[in-house]
């Protein structure tokens, strides 16, 4: 049986872009290395967070946060609000610069009193300068991801494959993909593979500017209720939501090593304790937490930091999707408009063209 | 009792007892078994409280270091009674 589609990768991105793409009428297929939802789309931090967005991106990010609010439960959405903190007078400038960018470009962010922000998170440090609000801001749960597709990719007849990695593909009239189940053959292809889009698209010959970060996350053991709202600094290096548990998630892009290529990275003590120091110094009572895991996820990326979203350079019927900045809170919007330039209708809103030079801002 | 595998239980060596005391109480268990399974053993199934909640009372539950309902207090650092190994003469305390 041949598919209109095979989508490479059953990350957040690859699920979300096939079911728009059923919903077009599409047949698609896809299929993972691994099991669905187990690359950075399952192990990220789940910040839903407009104030860590970039400029460009906020009218994506801000579509992407109506998608989460749908979701909801099922994904263990909670639009908690969120804090932006400085903590000296070179911070409150970089917060006040970029906060008000992210303002004008749309996203409602204010800039609270030392008072407001005593009466709203009364555990936080008394060392804050300056700090910023978006009531918009949440978390969800990334660990339900794989569930939840996989729950709606069978209520809408979307075949997929796991454990299934594709080791060759070839391009006669249609795509013919090697995997060690057999060959899957469709008449257009999706590289949704994550930081595994460089060695992927190298399958067809192109050379796609990839780069993976290896961004770690730790949780601690369950702690009495210190926070209500998602926590973040000036410098976007923290991240952190206490859920209802009472366990403490803190993240905020601190680089553990390894590379995709070589499997999972590992946690690095050099880097994850200055995190975990930014963590308890913005919540003091955090200094008698004991962190139960740490781990790492890859998160790809092109030289300018912009999405790859649109036809994969010099081969018909290829697309590719990701490296998006935020991928988790922006990655159901993009999909669907990544779903609809599949199906030959005009987006929303303009996608990033993966054939495009990357040294200067997309336009 | 449906017993799938034969009943060893008669040639398993336990090791010397020894003795540890749990706030302040004296206990005995065997060394080298966990310090949850001696606890246990000695009919103490509540080890800890919750940090917040109304269903206060907490013990052993996943013997395996993830759920940290075992917490207790060793030396003066908090530690997970299922991954300490009993030895003689410890002194094991609540987390306050
Ligand atoms: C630790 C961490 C924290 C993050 N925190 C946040 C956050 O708080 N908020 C936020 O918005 N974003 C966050 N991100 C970014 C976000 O997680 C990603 O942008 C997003 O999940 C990327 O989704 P994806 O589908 O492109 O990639 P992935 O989820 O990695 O999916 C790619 C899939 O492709 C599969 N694959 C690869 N090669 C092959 C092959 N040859 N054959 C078959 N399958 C293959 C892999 O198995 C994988 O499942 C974080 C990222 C990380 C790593
Ligand atoms: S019983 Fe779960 S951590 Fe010890």
């Amino acid at each position: 049986m041949s598919y209109d589609i095979a989508i490479i990768g059953g990350g957040i991105m690859g699920c979300a872009t096939a079911l728009r793409l059923a919903e077009g009428g599409m047949h698609p297929i896809v299929l993972d290395q691994g099991d669905l939802g187990q690359g950075a789309s399952g192990v990220n931090a789940g910040t839903l967070s407009l104030q860590i967005k970039r400029v460009q991106l906020m009218p994506y990010a801000l579509r992407g946060h109506d998608l989460w609010a749908q979701m909801g439960d099922a994904v263990g959405f909670h639009k908690s609000g969120g804090y932006t903190l400085a903590f000296n007078a070179r911070e409150a400038e970089l917060l006040t610069e970029r906060q008000t960018l992210k303002a004008e470009a749309g996203a409602p962010i204010e800039f609270v009193s030392n008072a407001q922000l005593r009466r709203a998170a009364p555990n936080l440090t008394q060392n804050v300068v300056a700090a910023s609000y978006c009531a918009e801001d949440g978390y969800a749960n990334s660990s339900l991801t794989g569930q939840y597709y996989r729950g709606r990719l069978q209520d809408a007849g979307i075949a997929y494959r796991t454990h299934s990695p594709v080791t060759a593909i070839d391009k006669t009239t249609a795509f013919e993909l090697a995997t060690p189940q057999g060959t899957v053959r469709a008449k257009r292809l999706l590289l949704a593979a994550g930081a595994w889009l460089k060695p992927v698209a190298a399958m067809l010959g192109v050379d796609l500017p990839v780069q993976a970060r290896v961004n770690t996350v730790s949780v601690t053991e369950r702690m009495p209720p210190l926070m209500s709202s998602v926590i973040g600094h000036a410098t976007g290096l923290l991240t952190m939501k206490q859920k209802a548990n009472g366990t403490v998630l803190i993240g905020g892009g601190w680089q553990g090593r390894g590379t995709p290529q070589d499997g999972r990275g590992t946690v690095a003590s050099d880097t994850l304790r200055p995190n975990l120091a930014l963590a308890q110094y913005a919540v003091p009572s955090l200094g008698s937490a004991r962190v139960l895991r740490s781990w790492t996820g890859f998160e790809a990326n092109v030289p300018d930091f912009y999405p790859l979203a649109g036809a994969l350079p010099h081969v018909a019927g290829a697309y590719v999707l990701g490296c998006v900045r935020g991928g988790y809170t922006i990655g159901p919007y993009i999909s669907r408009l990544m779903g609809d330039f599949i199906l030959g209708q005009e987006p929303e809103l303009p996608l990033f063209d993966p054939g495009r030079a990357y040294t200067k801002e997309p336009t | 009792m449906i017993r799938l595998v034969p009943n060893h239980a008669s040639k398993i060596k336990r090791r010397d007892k020894v003795g540890f005391t749990f706030d302040g109480l004296r206990l005995e268990g065997r060394r080298g078994e966990s310090l949850a399974a001696a606890l246990l053993q000695a009919g103490h199934l509540n080890l800890r409280t919750a940090p917040f909640g109304d269903a206060p009372a907490r013990g052993a539950f996943c013997h395996m270091g993830i759920c940290q309902e075992c917490a207790v207090r060793i030396e003066g650092r908090t530690v997970e009674a299922c991954r300490t190994e009993l030895t003689d003469g410890l002194v094991v305390e609540r987390v306050s």
